[in-house]
């Protein structure tokens, strides 16, 4: 699709005044602090490039990609610009008239056939495991990963031994009476990051009267694509899921990862599919599509038995951004925590200040990123609490590599596996 | 000096990290919150980020030597294309120079750097149970500096008036290098009439004088009762004249906001729930104080307004407050959204005329829109009379910026007619600089002369302003 039309870009660039609301709420700009990280700064330069003033190349990528994508500004822009959806826009327009190797194999081989991703996760537990890890980064092999890969790589330092996809059947029955047959989209990072994620959020569909569905073949939800300048491929995958999701009758399809529910989205998939053929189909697909709290809440309207789990713990939760500023699911998560007998919820300051993990800005972005880091963790570390919830494997992730760099106790989990433990089952098993 | 050399120098006096040179990064300084610099956005030669005086020091002697243009610049959201190097030049970007000195609360007092941010400054001083009051509605990311360079007010200005009347002494560093401390060097005193009066003549001066890099304000105790009455009317002149009942009652509200007939239509277009009654106008009183003063206050508007208005409500319920204050909280974001192939632009948009003309300006600029076919939404702080003027347009149709560029004139010179001047809070930067000589008269050429006492060789933020 040409950049020139697509929907934002086409209607939006025009809207935008300048008033600098997006400035005192940009977590980037409030480290870097001049106008080259102010959102209104990305807005003016995709402009530019609209119009030619300035070429594609990589100069103006690397600016436009100083951005979390959290949607801070987009949420409180009063002219109401996507100020995201601008962005990855254009970051898609650059990189088409530059493609860099490195990001084909990455985002167009790897992360687009989860067998090879799965391959090269399994690769990284190899090197932990075997001390290659350290090794690597003795003789200096991670500084050759491109950008600040080399040190980020700690940050994925504890890729568990087992994904979730092999732990798990492609069906599960409802126990008790059958309510709702749901297709769970199990999306990468809880498959292979979090798969204790994943075996909850079965667990916890199943004992509430879900036939829950994993369907094999299911690909990336796209948004790592989307950041990093591959939204054809984005396209692609958001085409193949909902091809393949569609041939169920799903009455809903449910994720447990914030960036998945967000890719998914019919916002979203209006700004990858608008004016394409699939669209109607499409829309139809994101209809179904819930976060998996708002589902618990909303739909289920879950009642957690105080059964044989005592123990009073402290929770803390953090908002993930594509959670509520993407969907403005905030009450819900923290809906479900206080149902969970023995939990106190507290809330930090700042809870839906991004984390500034956001996927892969993490990993190109690693000393900006470790500075956003380091003010959420003030805020989770002035609360006492003993576990920190979210729900978005990123964010999980960020978050443990932050309990690490402040030495600070505290487990960070998926409110779905407190409720799973409480459940004081045994965490099923394949 | 040609830009290479002036790009070198500065990083040679300041180390890269205070400068910018690469031409990509400059272009994000082209633009301020003007609808001038949208159409037509210019880079600067480089920009500066000082962290002390002497920073500033060194790059104002420099400028001198060479004679090359300084513009001072907080987190341009100016609307006037006042911080923007129009003519070329070094911007001064001062929004990391934002240290607050020192709170000095037995003294009531604060001294700040340029670039502290004009809400973050008044969280600091809520711990004291302090506050700076004038509050502009950008708030959360304008800078004092910009607040003093402009004279900037807001919502309540009724009560507590405009940057200038708080602001107790500046240190300035002056183009040829010097920096002189008004107000007194060393005074701390909150009354002070000797000398002549430098501080009131750099506030407002729009940085064509000097650099203001160090800002000595009077604080107030912040008042603890709040109050909100809504009155709805089916005449635009009964708006203005219950204001000036309720006044005549002896009564200040900290604000007095106006939305007329095409606001309130957008308001309710960009948020249906809020579901204002359709009326002429709507007014929105707040008072503030103790507690008793302010019930007294507000149930005296409440009968005041009862007299002439269709519906009055008065509440102190900080939930239904927030209700009610909420069709003006956003009523500068609605009016963009009520065209949706459109934007509101800022221009012509800070008017401010005398109390008894303003239902009749109000009208006359509802007739210039329809002369020009351009959707304009009206809203302001009515106590005052500051009218701020949204026009809707597509700005990237040719047309249609021809046409407001002409309706925004008409605006202008009304304003004037009805004695009244083109800005009452924004300023004048470039895109109201030709109405100076009309609105001023002789005093503009003495405004002339005293710039030329302190920039004679025409350096400081040229051609805005007078």
């Amino acid at each position: 699709m040409d950049f020139r039309n697509i929907p934002p870009v086409k209607e939006q660039i025009m809207k935008c005044v300048r008033c600098g609301k997006c400035r005192s709420v940009c977590p980037v700009f409030a480290e870097i602090r001049n106008e080259t990280a102010a959102p209104r700064g990305h807005v003016f330069m995709v402009q530019m490039l609209r119009d030619g003033v300035v070429e594609p190349n990589n100069e103006i990528y690397e600016r436009l990609a100083n951005c979390l994508m959290c949607e801070t500004c987009s949420i409180n822009c009063p002219s109401g610009i996507d100020i995201h959806e601008l962005n990855a826009a254009a970051r898609s327009y650059i990189y088409e008239n530059n493609p860099s190797l490195g990001k084909e194999l990455i985002f167009d081989t790897l992360w687009t056939k989860p067998g090879l991703l799965k391959t090269s996760t399994k690769l990284m537990w190899g090197a932990q495991k075997t001390g290659l890890q350290p090794l690597a980064r003795r003789t200096g092999l991670t500084r050759l990963l491109p950008g600040d890969l080399g040190k980020a790589e700690q940050i994925l330092s504890s890729v568990p031994a087992r994904s979730a996809r092999s732990q798990l059947k492609n069906k599960y029955k409802a126990q008790g009476e059958k309510k709702y047959t749901v297709g769970y989209f199990l999306g990468c990072g809880t498959d292979l990051l979090n798969p204790g994620v994943a075996l909850a959020t079965v667990d916890v569909l199943t004992r509430n009267g879900c036939e829950v569905i994993i369907p094999p073949e299911t690909k990336c939800c796209g948004l790592p694509h989307i950041a990093n300048g591959k939204l054809e491929t984005a396209r692609l995958l958001a085409i193949h899921n909902i091809k393949i999701f569609n041939m169920y009758d799903f009455d809903y399809i449910i994720t447990d990862c914030a960036s998945c529910s967000s890719a998914l989205s019919r916002k979203n998939m209006e700004f990858l599919l608008g004016g394409l053929k699939i669209e109607d189909e499409a829309k139809l697909f994101a209809d179904k599509v819930m976060d998996l709290t708002k589902f618990l809440i909303e739909i289920i309207d879950i009642k957690i038995p105080e059964n044989g789990y005592n123990e009073k713990i402290k929770v803390t939760y953090h908002d993930p951004c594509h959670l509520a500023n993407a969907q403005g699911i905030k009450s819900e998560p923290r809906e479900l925590l206080k149902r969970i007998p023995g939990v106190t919820l507290i809330e930090m300051s700042d809870a839906n200040r991004c984390c500034g993990g956001s996927g892969t800005y993490v990993l190109t972005h690693y000393d900006l990123s470790m500075k956003i880091l380091d003010k959420k963790m003030d805020s989770i570390m002035e609360t006492g609490a003993e576990k920190i919830a979210t729900c978005c494997p990123s964010c999980i992730m960020q978050l443990k590599h932050g309990t690490k760099r402040h030495n600070y106790k505290s487990e960070v989990v998926h409110p779905i596996e407190l409720i799973s433990q409480a459940y004081n089952k045994p965490i099923l098993k394949k | 000096m040609d830009k290479k050399q002036v790009k070198k120098e500065l990083t040679n006096l300041l180390g890269s990290k205070k400068v910018l040179t690469n031409e990509i990064d400059l272009m994000y300084y082209s633009y301020d919150s003007s609808f001038l610099t949208k159409l037509k956005p210019v880079p600067p030669t480089a920009v500066v980020f000082p962290k002390s005086t002497e920073d500033v020091q060194k790059v104002m002697a420099f400028a001198y030597n060479h004679e090359i243009n300084v513009i001072p610049r907080g987190a341009g959201t100016g609307e006037t294309g006042g911080c923007v190097a129009i003519n070329d030049g070094i911007v001064l970007d001062l929004s990391t120079f934002d240290e607050i000195v020192e709170i000095d609360v037995s003294n009531m007092q604060v001294i700040v750097r340029p670039g502290i941010v004009h809400a973050q400054l008044n969280k600091e001083l809520a711990k004291y149970n302090l506050f700076f009051p004038p509050d502009p509605g950008s708030s959360q990311m304008c800078t004092v500096g910009g607040m003093v360079a402009n004279n900037a007010s807001g919502l309540r200005a009724v009560k507590y008036g405009c940057t200038e009347q708080y602001v107790l002494g500046l240190e300035v560093v002056l183009p040829n290098g010097d920096v002189i401390t008004t107000g007194g060097v060393k005074s701390k005193a909150i009354k002070n009439v000797s000398g002549l009066n430098l501080t009131k003549l750099m506030v407002g001066s729009e940085g064509i004088l000097g650099v203001v890099t160090k800002i000595r304000l009077r604080c107030w105790p912040k008042p603890k009762a709040r109050g909100i009455a809504m009155a709805v009317f089916d005449n635009l002149d009964d708006a203005p004249a219950t204001v000036l009942e309720v006044y005549k009652a002896g009564i200040l509200p900290s604000g007095i906001e106006i939305l007329d007939s095409s606001a309130i239509e957008a308001v309710n277009q960009f948020k249906p729930d809020i579901n204002l009654p359709n009326a002429e106008a709507i007014l929105l009183f707040e008072v503030d104080g103790n507690p008793p003063s302010v019930e007294y206050e507000g149930t005296t508007i409440k009968e005041i307004a009862e007299k002439r208005a269709r519906m009055v409500e008065w509440a102190t319920d900080p939930k239904r407050m927030a209700e009610l204050w909420e069709g003006r909280s956003v009523t500068a974001a609605a009016a963009a959204r009520v065209r949706p192939d459109g934007s509101r632009i800022f221009a012509g948009e800070d008017i401010s005329v005398p109390l008894s003309k303003v239902a009749d300006t109000l009208r006359a600029i509802r007739k210039l829109g329809e002369k020009y076919g351009i959707k304009v939404v009206n809203y302001g702080h009515i106590g005052d009379g500051n009218v701020h003027t949204a026009p809707v347009i597509n700005p990237e149709n040719p047309e249609e910026v021809e046409k407001v560029k002409q309706l925004v004139h008409e605006i202008h010179l009304l304003a004037i007619e009805m004695e009244g001047t083109t800005t009452g809070e924004h300023g004048v930067g470039v895109v109201r600089r030709e109405y100076a000589e009309v609105e001023h008269g002789l005093a503009h050429q003495y405004m002339k002369k005293i710039k030329n006492v302190f920039d004679p060789k025409g350096i400081m933020n040229p051609d805005k302003l007078i």
